[in-house]
């Protein structure tokens, strides 16, 4: 009886420590329209984009129609008109009003071309807004970055010139010439890095100019200066964007 | 800085100024229950915003933070939207009692100011029955929520209103005992004499071992019970009754409720801090700082409880008030006599 008495009593006062504690913590959340995350999670699920190529610029999708029917709510219809027994996309339709942004086209998808991109600012005054075609999937996918799957016939191939250039970012120029003996492989690895650090020092310049001037006026100087210099240039569009709306916001 | 002298100064005036005494008197006392009714609104207004920043810091959220710095005009805005929304009254209610039972609640919460010393002199009429006078007033909160559960003629308001009923009758017994066991040490029942007995720390009645910590003790959780606070909150448990016995009400009335719920939270916490932590004694700042301070460190520890506790049951509360408060309680109060008789730590 007593020993219950005294473990009750010691437990109330564990139980108000540990709500004390949490007390004196700082508040984790954020005060979404002034202050946001400057970058979102590699992986979250925002609204749905169309990749296009990095090079050539057009899009992916090679109308397999395998998104539209892998979609549980039927949000996407894609259009399209037959050109010599080929399948060429006429339009590509995405109704976000029915998206329930579970992913399943982004999985069933082969060859990149859709993706849930992290991007979740989308809202509008009107129904019709939301019913994204294809051109403004194709301009919201353009600063997603992305990786192009491996076709599998060669990707044993590719795989050691992967490795040397360190990033996956560009199978499609490797695809001519992997036959070959370990030398020119590795050459070709080299350049591959090269093109690659090039590629990374190209993106990177633009940052600290677009970033700069903007962090004095900034309303929060909280924890947010270190994130954007790992941000590659998508995110660094997004963060200028945000800093502007943040800035509106606060006068 | 002591406000004592601007009031004495203020009534002097007035006296000077040959109007009738009668009428000095009255306006002396009048201007004094504005005074009060207005600190009260006042500091009800700054508690619910206050529980609301708390609730959201130990939740590590930042609660209200738009209007005004980290929210404070919020609670200002609640008001007046609740002033301009429309008074409903069910078309079954019992019209009178309805009526009634928020205005009830609302009196007996700023009665209970009259006797309360705020500070060295500060205080509306030094009854000599002062905390008997709190006591009975109080008490009147059980009538207005059963009026409430009645009257608005719904179940979850009447199973409200009979919850607390129970709840608040069967706490009032260890409350008034602890009570009575530092009046048995005070000799006095006025407010005042309690607060000058315990000039020293080592006098106030919370360091008064071995029955002060007690009753200390088993009046907080007993005034917990009085307010309808978690862990004793079933009168109002949202997932049970919706909101408890003020389901029906809306507006004007509901705020009614809403303050006093608020203001019987500053009342226990500053009944606390007269009989237990020595009132308004304290060094260097004025007596009503002193006051303000232990009274508002009192109002967080019950918000503290609030939202770290999970809620009792109706038969868990009920036998933790019967088979253990009362009896510590009337423990408590032997003891406190044998103290006080044999002269053990009657500094």
């Amino acid at each position: 009886m007593v020993k219950k008495l005294v473990d009750a009593i010691k437990n109330l006062v564990i139980g108000l420590f540990t709500t004390g504690k949490h007390l004196g913590r700082h508040a984790v959340t954020l005060q979404y329209p002034k202050e946001k995350w400057q970058e979102m999670p590699e992986r979250s699920r925002g609204i749905v984009v169309l990749l296009s190529d990095k090079e050539t610029g057009k899009l992916n999708c090679t109308v397999c129609m395998l998104c539209q029917r892998a979609c549980p709510t039927a949000a996407i219809r894609i259009e399209f008109e037959k050109v010599e027994k080929k399948r060429v996309l006429k339009d590509f339709i995405v109704d976000n009003t029915i998206c329930c942004f579970c992913g399943l086209c982004e999985d069933t998808c082969n060859f990149a071309a859709i993706k849930m991109a992290p991007k979740y600012e989308f809202s509008t005054l009107s129904k019709e807004d939301l019913i994204w075609h294809r051109d403004k999937l194709q301009e919201m996918g353009r600063d997603v970055p992305y990786e192009k799957p491996v076709r599998k016939k060669k990707a044993v191939a590719k795989k050691p010139a992967e490795k040397t250039a360190g990033t996956a970012a560009k199978p499609k120029t490797t695809t001519g010439d992997e036959t070959g003996k370990e030398k020119p492989k590795a050459q070709n690895g080299q350049t591959e890095a090269e093109k690659a650090k090039n590629e990374t020092g190209r993106t990177e310049t633009p940052k600290p100019d677009k970033v700069e001037p903007s962090k004095p006026e900034k309303p929060e100087p909280g924890g947010d200066d270190n994130k954007n210099k790992k941000d590659d240039s998508q995110a660094t569009t997004e963060s200028g964007e945000s800093e502007k709306d943040s800035r509106k916001e606060s006068k | 800085m002591e406000l004592v002298g601007i009031f004495k100064y203020l009534y002097e005036l007035l006296a000077d100024s040959g109007l009738p005494e009668v009428w000095v008197e009255l306006i002396g006392l009048v201007a004094a229950a504005v005074m009060v009714f207005g600190l009260l609104a006042l500091i009800a207004l700054f508690l619910v915003w206050w529980e609301r920043k708390v609730s959201a810091h130990i939740q590590q959220r930042f609660g209200p933070m738009l209007t005004g710095w980290h929210g404070w005009r919020q609670t200002i805005a609640d008001a007046l939207k609740l002033l301009q929304k429309e008074d409903i009254t069910p078309t079954t209610a019992d019209r009178p009692v309805y009526y009634w039972a928020p205005i009830i609640a609302f009196v007996a919460a700023f009665a209970a100011y009259v006797v309360i010393p705020f500070g060295e002199g500060l205080i509306v009429a030094d009854l000599n029955v002062g905390i008997l006078f709190i006591v009975a007033i109080t008490t009147f909160t059980i009538i207005s929520l059963l009026m409430a559960g009645w009257g608005s003629n719904n179940k979850y308001a009447l199973l409200g209103g009979m919850r607390s009923a129970a709840q608040v009758v069967s706490y009032e017994v260890p409350m008034v005992v602890s009570i009575l066991a530092v009046i048995v040490f005070a000799g006095s029942l006025s407010m005042v004499q309690i607060v000058e007995s315990q000039e020293l720390i080592y006098q106030w009645y919370i360091f008064r071992l071995p029955f002060g910590p007690i009753a200390f003790v088993t009046y907080i959780i007993a005034a917990t019970a009085e307010t309808n606070r978690t862990p004793f909150d079933i009168p109002e448990a949202e997932q049970e009754l919706v909101a408890g016995f003020n389901v029906e009400y809306s507006g004007m009335k509901f705020a009614m409720f809403f303050l006093a719920e608020f203001v019987n939270v500053f009342t226990v916490s500053a009944i606390g801090t007269t009989l237990f932590l020595g009132g308004w004694q304290g060094p260097w700042l004025p007596s009503w700082v002193w006051f303000f301070i232990k009274t508002f460190a009192l109002v967080f520890v019950f918000m503290w409880f609030r939202w770290t506790y999970p809620r009792l049951r109706v038969d868990q509360l009920m036998e933790f008030s019967w088979k253990f408060l009362v009896p510590l309680s009337f423990a408590n109060l032997i003891l406190a006599g044998l103290m006080k008789y044999s002269g053990w730590f009657n500094w």
